[in-house]
């Protein structure tokens, strides 16, 4: 018994130095056909029943336990040399900044327009195209601006050669288009492009976005329009932000409110984008005017409904801190490819 | 339009100060903000001059001692009308003037000063001064400056909203301050007397002159008015005339109605004629210009010729002057579209044509009628001779029934009839309240914004402040009808979401072009703008190309050399607006990299890879690449190629003409695809699911050799036919093109990598080998394509 005990011990020892060239000869040395350790079982056949168990079982487990042995110290030589080997490919990390593939960007007024659509279907909204070449009826008259109206001061109008067309000035013109084509509830926005014929400078320019706003239905109440509003702003800049709405006028809506909201960059106090306010206008909104229902032929008495208009550009500039609006048109890939 | 705070004063009684009234005002929809003046200063006390001595460093200042009644200040100042006796304000150290400047304690030229002697500029009381500021000799000293100025004014300027033309005058404004403070305004002190009738009016265009007072005032004096009257006309920005002149404004600033003073000793035939002009009737006017008129402008004429353009601006020669002694006062209530129309051609606008646009009320038109006679006759002297009224029977009170429930089912929010009348009541409105739940509302002339139920119910809520209305977020207003709205198409997010996944960046371009800028695209307009502001806003862009090409341009003299540019936007053409996708490309397809240089994979767009682009993005396999039949003139003519879907062109793509792109070294790829046709067709249009295969597939590769002169397009043409039929050859594509002498003359070779495979078991070399001589069978039979050794 202590002849198995010495065996295993030595055999242990010489593992504990071995290399990995070493160890296939010491599996040979030990456990091979003619190995010290098999050689025990070969003397078997000299002892008593009693003798040949316990032997034999002792063999075993030494055998067992070398045979772990031989696998463990196997496995830590390979990871050693693992280890060394990826010690060795270190690479230099400085240098994996510099990739060949620079991704593609949306461009700032379409990722903002995105951003508020999407905010506007999660509360319900669906989304209208319309069309940017429109006549007088829907850009104007249908919305309560007759001709000759000083309303109309406000809105230097692009008008196209020798037809009746002119450039929308305001997305509201779909609002007539929505409801000329369904019927209610309605529950629309109309993101898209509308033109003003003034010169071009920091501030001003001939096109710019404006998302409209339409909802109509029979129990609408200014006090949803308050609701959806603040919902709206409180996502788009992700903070409950405070909203004033001050009495305000458009022609097809009544009554008609201009909405504030809480300098996003100054929080109030009071900066050079906020003029020192702390506030911000963002958005001018109200109840649909009976004479728009009426110009749809919708029944004023029945119905009620809400519409808002707010410009993409001045969101974004405010949001990005931008501020010369011609630089969103220049399309400078510098630009670009920051957003 | 500038008012003055101390005369809003006048007409209501109100105790806010500057600041507070106009957030009240702003809040109330009359945005209004602090122009200038008031006491916009802390610590300025009144003191007096007892000692001027010359500063011993300086010729032009000198060392005042200063005294507030207790104390003696040492003040250099520098201000050449200081002397000795003057009560002056001084500002003390700490105080703040105008500015944030805030008053130190400072050695000037080595002398102390204890705080600065003010001007009126240094105060904010004048736009500039020449010196300090000298008070009344009698006014206490070591008094605060501003309790002892106390009319010292601040004028406000106020922005209307179009429809509320009524509070263009300080009574307006006055009114609305009464309205939400409930108080009654004063107004002044009105006088009518009987005054003898004399027909000289003739009032031909009816429609547009609904009420004209004419009153002839004679013996008046023509002088300079008193200061009382010039010194709000500054205040206001109106330039002082003359009495006469400035009785009308002032009545006009006043009351908000506007007036005009004619010398009635210019009319000829004694006679006042609204009418419409003839074609190419001149007047010449108050602004030293000659007008032209014609049949749409109405006009006020004598017996002979015009004397003003109604409601716009008066005649020269019929004007008030310091020797007129007869006077014809106007006071009129015109259309407000002609006025506009007018004003607007002629391209002038005036006090009167403002506020005629926005409205004018004929009570009003009465009121300020006598208020100015009243005025003229105390200031200028005179007689009233004759007065006649021009009024029509429609001039009455709009009558509007208000239904209590109507103001909630708007708002959201309770308020009771009681509040409602009172709200209403205080704005001038008469309410008759004896049926329940209605109120009849009898409204004023000078609120013509007024005119139906709707309108009152915004006054309401007006008043009663937007803040009360409740912000309501758990709302259950229902989604549209779906069915009869045109929907928007995922397609168009999916292109622009695979072109940036590719690398391109989103432009934003006008969507106007320059005419010029066309031809060297060889496009064509189809929309001109009538009223363009400059060339640049010319025509509506009938391709998405210019605006890019400016963009590549742009960032190729910024030393970017990598463009790759895509634009969703309309373009507008002879089939109308569209909503289109370009893509524009040049330069290197990746920018260089260090890991890269070894291998030297530093390749440029050109017509392949663009290609290869274009059917990466494009929704499904049923989108092909073929023949350009009508390729755009901007294309070279050999590298074009045209989009299909099933037939139909949706786009095409090509190779600009090297004229076109100017000096660049390479090719510019664009490509223009018609996203709105596309979303027609594809509209919910699915790609089902394929089964995968079980069982390997075989690859070979084979290469044959072509006649130029045989189109490629019949080669896949073959594969297709072949695929299509369900055999095992399940996948093909070209990997290389191959010229060479050693192939012969007008050869080329084609190499071609094939997959095999069987649906239900795995294939061996006999059977691959066999279909790949049927397919060289067929490519020889067909095309006398061979395979190449």
């Amino acid at each position: 018994m202590n002849n198995i005990e010495e065996i295993l011990k030595e055999a242990l020892d010489k593992l504990q130095s071995a290399q990995l060239a070493d160890i296939e000869n010491i599996k040979v040395e030990y456990l091979g056909k003619k190995g010290k350790i098999t050689e025990i079982l070969k003397t078997l056949s000299s002892l008593s029943i009693e003798e040949k168990k316990k032997t034999g079982s002792a063999v075993n487990e030494a055998k067992i336990k070398l045979n772990d042995a031989i696998e463990a110290k196997k496995k830590e030589i390979s990871n050693k040399i693992l280890e060394e080997k990826m010690k060795n490919e270190k690479v230099d990390i400085s240098t994996a900044f510099s990739f060949s593939f620079p991704k593609g960007h949306h461009h700032i007024i379409s990722k903002t327009i995105k951003d508020m659509s999407d905010i506007f279907v999660s509360l319900g909204f669906d989304v209208y195209g319309g069309r940017e070449i429109e006549t007088d009826w829907y850009n104007f008259e249908a919305l309560n601006i007759p001709k000759d109206h000083p309303a109309r001061d406000t809105q230097d109008t692009f008008y196209l050669e020798n037809s009746e067309y002119l450039l929308r000035t305001q997305t509201s013109a779909a609002q007539i288009h929505i409801m000329e084509e369904s019927k209610p509830p309605i529950k629309v926005i109309v993101p898209g492009r509308v033109y003003r014929n003034e010169a071009t400078d920091a501030s001003h320019s001939s096109i710019f976005h404006q998302i409209e706003g339409l909802v109509v239905g029979e129990n609408i109440t200014f006090s949803e329009l308050k609701g959806t509003l603040q919902l709206f702003i409180n996502r788009l800049f992700g903070q409950e932000l405070d909203m004033r709405f001050r009495p305000s006028h458009f022609q097809f809506t009544e009554p008609s409110a201009e909405v504030d909201i809480k300098c996003v960059l100054c929080g109030g106090k009071g900066c050079r984008v906020c003029k020192g306010s702390g506030w911000l206008e963002v958005l001018g909104c109200g109840m649909v005017h009976p004479n728009v229902f009426r110009a749809v032929k919708y029944d004023p008495e029945k119905y009620t409904g809400y519409a808002f208009g707010l410009g993409v550009e001045r969101f974004a500039m405010l949001k990005y801190g931008i501020d010369d609006m011609r630089v969103l048109f220049e399309n400078d890939l510098r630009v670009l490819r920051q957003f | 339009m500038k008012i003055s705070y101390n005369w809003l004063k006048d007409l209501v009684d109100f105790n806010l100060p500057p600041q507070d009234l106009c957030k009240m005002l702003t809040f109330l929809g009359v945005e209004t903000s602090v122009v200038s003046g008031g006491t916009n200063w802390t610590n300025v006390i009144t003191a007096k001059v007892l000692d001027k001595q010359k500063h011993p460093n300086s010729d032009h200042l000198s060392i005042c001692k200063v005294n507030d009644g207790t104390k003696d200040y040492q003040i250099v100042c520098g201000a050449p009308n200081v002397a000795v006796g003057q009560t002056v304000p001084l500002a003390l150290i700490g105080a703040k003037l105008p500015g944030d400047f805030v008053i130190k304690a400072s050695k000037i030229r080595g002398v102390d000063s204890e705080g600065m002697i003010c001007s009126q500029e240094e105060l904010g009381l004048a736009a500039h001064s020449d010196g300090i500021m000298v008070l009344d000799e009698k006014t206490l000293l070591g008094k605060k400056l501003e309790d002892v100025l106390t009319d010292i004014d601040t004028i406000l300027e106020i922005e209307i909203t179009t429809n509320r033309g009524d509070c263009l005058s300080h009574l307006g404004v006055a009114r609305e301050i009464a309205a939400k403070l409930q108080k009654i305004p004063t107004i002044p002190e009105i006088k009518t007397s009987k005054i003898a009738e004399k027909t000289l009016l003739d009032i031909k265009a009816k429609d547009l002159c609904t009420r004209y007072i004419g009153c002839h005032i004679t013996g008046v004096k023509v002088a300079p008015s008193p200061k009382w009257i010039t010194d709000k006309l500054e205040v206001c920005g109106i330039k002082s005339i003359n009495n006469i002149v400035d009785i009308t404004n002032y009545v006009m600033l006043e009351l908000g109605h506007p007036l005009h003073a004619f010398d009635a000793s210019t009319l000829s035939g004694k006679k006042v004629v609204v009418r419409r002009a003839e074609a190419g009737e001149k007047i010449a006017t108050l602004d030293g210009k000659t007008h032209e008129l014609n049949e749409k402008d109405l006009i006020i004429a004598d017996a002979s010729k015009p004397i003003a353009i109604a409601g716009v601006i008066g005649g020269e020669f019929s004007s008030i002057k310091d020797t007129t002694t007869e006077v014809f006062l106007e006071a009129a209530v015109f259309n407000p579209g002609s006025v506009r129309k007018t004003a607007r051609k002629l391209n002038i606008s005036t006090d009167a044509s403002y506020r005629y646009e926005r409205g004018t009320s004929w009570e009003i038109a009465e009121t300020a009628s006598w208020r100015a006679l009243n005025l003229i006759l105390e200031l200028a002297g005179g007689r009233a001779e004759f007065r006649e009224d021009y009024n029509i029977d429609e001039n009455k009170r709009a009558v509007i029934t208000l239904r209590v429930e109507k103001v909630s089912k708007l708002l959201g929010y309770d308020i009771d009839e009681k509040t409602i009348a009172n709200i209403l009541r205080f704005l001038g409105i008469e309410i008759d309240s004896k049926v329940k739940d209605v109120l009849i509302a009898t409204v004023p002339s000078y609120r013509n914004d007024i005119k139906e139920e709707v309108d009152l119910i915004e006054e309401i809520a007006r008043i009663d402040g937007y803040d009360k209305i409740p912000v309501l977020t758990d709302f259950s207003s229902a989604s549209s009808e779906k069915n009869k709205l045109e929907e928007p198409c995922r397609l168009i997010e999916n292109l622009d979401t695979s072109l940036t996944g590719l690398g391109f960046c989103e432009a934003m371009n006008y969507s106007f072009c320059e005419i010029k800028d066309l031809d060297k695209f060889y496009l064509n307009y189809t929309y001109k703008i009538a009223n363009p502001i400059s060339k640049e806003n010319e025509v509506l862009r009938p391709s998405l190309l210019p605006g890019l090409m400016k963009n590549f341009n742009f960032n190729i003299g910024q030393a970017t050399t990598d463009i790759k540019l895509f634009e969703l936007g309309k373009i507008f053409d002879d089939k109308g607006e569209r909503k289109v996708l370009g893509i524009l490309m040049a330069g290197p397809v990746w920018q260089s990299w260090w890991k890269w240089e070894s291998s030297k994979i530093n390749p440029v767009f050109d017509f392949y890879f663009a290609g290869g682009i274009i059917s990466n993005i494009l929704p499904s396999k049923e989108f092909m690449i073929s023949d350009n039949r009508t390729p755009a003139k901007y294309f070279h003519p050999g590298k074009t190629a045209a989009i299909v879907y099933h037939g139909k062109p949706v786009g095409q793509f090509g190779v600009l003409r090297p004229d076109v792109v100017g000096d660049f070294d390479g090719e510019v790829i664009y490509a223009e695809i018609e996203v709105e046709n596309i979303e027609k067709v594809y509209k919910n249009k699915i790609n089902p699911y394929e089964h995968i295969a079980k069982f390997p597939s075989v690859k070979r590769d084979i290469s044959v050799v072509a006649d130029k002169s045989v189109k490629f397009e019949k080669i896949e043409k073959i594969f297709k036919n072949i695929m299509r039929d369900g055999g095992i050859l399940k996948d093909w594509s070209l990997f290389s093109v191959y010229e060479s002498e050693k192939l012969g003359d007008g050869k080329i070779s084609y190499s071609f990598r094939l997959s095999y495979r069987h649906n239900d078991k795995t294939l061996n070399d006999n059977e691959v080998n066999t279909d790949i001589s049927k397919l060289l069978e067929k490519l020889k039979k067909d095309l006398g394509i061979t395979l190449r050794n």
